[in-house]
């Protein structure tokens, strides 16, 4: 066993005691009934922190819990999935505890989701101006000329060009990448103090895709926002976030800051992800091995192992623990990959 | 500019589509046995007296020649008479069509009022109450013929209560009707301030508008909780909830995405209803132009039933054409 392992400390309090933190999740379980046998478990036992202004990456492949993680903490599960247990708070209140009516005061104006598809996500009968300053109207408490000024600047910060016309655009009048700012445009109105970006950029080519996440984190920056930047495209994370957060399984299996995650990946999982990323065709052929089944409720030993290249007996009878192998270096696996140094 | 070239090319259209209800509507009247003229003189009328007659009245030779005659006849404005009520077609139904409007157009409304609010409040309360009596409604509006329903509204309402007044056409015999200008019962007595007749003729509405609202409220019904569920599922929908817009504003917005299928069912109803009502007509006396129709289809009285399909057709013709101006209003994507 490698020393550090040893020296590592097992306290998950240490995600969420960072007293600056935005959003702190404890011990949060998601789980899908499903009818006639055991539920499946989406998100199991997870902990997390965001501190105010971070840009933490969430990575994971479909199905691993990412966008259930996100629509929870918004309090918009999809049926019939339910929180088992663990608690959200923001800014200091428990959003579990608060009734749908707050919850709704809240969403858009403190909490914002950026989704993909978004031509999908806008209203086809009303105009983007109206979209965005009906947002605004929701939460702000400002007349309507007032709002309508305010998404109008708004549309210009989202850069798209020649604001006054689209305002009375409707949606299925833009691009896809116009219509991805003006969602960007609805979900910053309020400057919010926490956005999740739910894998926003998934459905644009490469170049307006650059030019999107450039805009998206120069107005987060500059408006000192946290965000949850959910993606599946690792690369990404490397210039976006200040922390990387990998997701398996609904598990969070490694969390470290940008730069130590990609120059020290410890999880095997992280460690294949990269090397998909790296385009090295046995590697990528390990990984592809498709996720075995759903992760029911009851299943021990840690999720990963099926997969695993490194997997040991010990894996499968086993949870791993998230301990801490380096100062901020989270790793949930009993056997993680360390490089010779 | 767009809507009226829409409009226009959509006005051209009409006449050939008439033209081709008609014909589709006189071959299928021609294959009803019975000769009217021998209706008409009765058992010892001679064959001169009948060949005459039917000279008189275009129904001699093949069925193309007599087509002939009635569009030649039609084009001058003439549909014929009646030999039941030895009127002219066009004033019978001048009398009746409206009597039929008003019922079903009133009817639709109650219908209306009863299936949207009671559609949006299942599909957006999706375990309450509200979704069960809205399933089981749905359920029995569809299962009970009108017909019933209206004689079992009598039988409570008239025979037993007392509340509604006789189901005896359309006015009290005892009341002197306004004059006719519309035929519109209601437009005329507000016309002329006759409330005696307008008090009658809206207690006389009553039952029947009930048991057709009651009846037809069941597709409008489910077609607004369908499409509401459907819209309220959608991404916009979830996106407006992620955003925090209040209730009432996303509801709105739902169902305001759901308006074109609800329109489309209302239409599609009020066509129908034109003919459809006859059963219910029948039940109240009503004397409207379904009865009319049903009862030229049983004596051999072509003309009425001919101008009927005519009359249904122009106003079927022109609900549509109202409801694609609707979706016009509605959905910027049809207008770009």
């Amino acid at each position: 066993m490698h020393p550090e392992i040893a020296a590592a400390t097992r306290d998950p309090a240490v995600l969420s005691a960072r007293s600056d933190a935005i959003l702190a999740i404890r011990g949060l379980s998601v789980s899908y009934p499903v009818y006639g046998t055991e539920a499946v478990r989406a998100i199991r036992e997870l902990d997390l922190s965001i501190a105010r202004g971070e840009i933490l990456g969430l990575v994971g492949e479909s199905g691993s819990g990412k966008t259930t993680l996100a629509r929870a903490i918004m309090g918009l599960l999809a049926r019939p999935g339910r929180i088992d247990a663990g608690s959200v708070t923001f800014d200091g209140r428990d959003l579990r505890a608060m009734p749908e009516d707050a919850l709704r005061a809240i969403r858009g104006k403190d909490i914002a989701m950026v989704i993909p598809n978004p031509r999908g996500e806008l209203d086809p009968l009303v105009t983007v101006g109206r979209q965005i300053a009906t947002v605004a109207r929701a939460h702000l408490d400002i007349a309507r000329d007032k709002s309508d000024e305010l998404a109008l600047e708004m549309l210009k910060a989202v850069q798209i060009p020649d604001p006054k016309r689209r305002f009375n655009a409707y949606p299925h009048e833009l691009s896809g990448g116009m219509a991805q700012r003006v969602v960007m445009a609805m979900s910053l109105v309020c400057s919010p103090k926490f956005i999740i970006s739910d894998d926003a950029t998934s459905g644009l080519d490469v170049t307006v895709q650059a030019q999107i996440l450039d805009l998206l984190r120069n107005l987060v920056r500059s408006h000192q926002t946290a965000m949850m930047f959910i993606t599946r495209d690792i690369g990404i994370t490397a210039h976006f976030c200040d922390r990387v957060a990998v997701i398996y399984a609904g598990e969070i299996v490694e969390l470290a800051p940008t730069v130590r995650f990609f120059e020290n990946p410890m999880h095997p999982y992280s460690v294949m992800l990269l090397a998909a990323f790296a385009h090295n065709p046995r590697l990528r052929e390990k990984w592809h091995k498709p996720l075995a089944s759903q992760i029911r409720a009851g299943t021990t030993g840690c999720p990963y192992a099926p997969r695993c290249v490194h997997v040991e007996d010990q894996c499968r009878g086993t949870r791993p623990a998230l301990l801490e192998l380096e100062p901020g270096h989270f790793v949930r696996c009993l056997v993680p990959v360390v490089r010779p140094t | 500019m767009r809507i009226l070239r829409y409009v226009g090319k959509r006005l051209i259209f009409i006449v050939p589509q008439l033209f081709g209800i008609i014909l589709v509507s006189f071959l299928l009247v021609k294959m009803i046995p019975g000769d009217p003229a021998v209706l008409m003189l009765g058992p010892f009328a001679t064959e001169e007296q009948l060949a005459k007659l039917r000279a008189e009245m275009g129904i001699e030779g093949t069925v193309l020649d007599q087509f002939w005659i009635y569009l030649k006849n039609l084009v001058q404005g003439d549909l014929g008479t009646s030999w039941q009520t030895t009127q002219p077609v066009l004033l019978d139904l001048f009398q009746r069509f409206p009597a039929t409007l008003e019922l079903i157009t009133i009817s639709l409304f109650l219908a209306l009022a009863i299936g949207i609010p009671l559609g949006v409040a299942a599909a957006y309360f999706k375990r309450s109450m509200v979704k069960k009596f809205s399933d089981y409604y749905g359920l029995l509006a569809g299962a009970l013929p009108d017909f019933w329903l209206g004689l079992v509204l009598i039988f409570f309402f008239y025979t037993l209560l007392g509340w509604a007044p006789a189901p005896l056409g359309r006015l009290d015999i005892a009341i002197i009707p306004p004059t006719p200008h519309t035929n519109f019962l209601i437009i005329d007595s507000l016309i002329e301030g006759n409330w005696q007749a307008l008090w009658s003729a809206l207690g006389r509405l009553i039952l029947p508008v009930v048991t057709l609202g009651l009846i037809n409220a069941g597709p409008i019904l489910k077609m607004t909780q369908s499409t509401m569920e459907r819209m309220l599922e959608s991404d916009f929908i979830r996106y407006a909830d992620t955003c925090g817009l209040p209730r009432s504003v996303v509801i709105r917005r739902a169902l305001r995405n759901s308006l074109p299928s609800i329109v489309t069912i209302v239409s599609v109803l009020y066509g129908f209803l034109i003919g459809g009502a006859v059963l219910v007509e029948i039940v109240f006396s009503w004397g409207g132009a379904g009865q009319y129709a049903v009862q030229g289809v049983l004596n051999a009285d072509i003309n009425p039933v001919l101008g009927f399909v005519l009359f249904s057709a122009i106003f079927s013709l022109v609900i549509y054409l109202i409801v694609d101006l609707i979706y016009f209003a509605i959905d910027p994507r049809i207008r770009s």
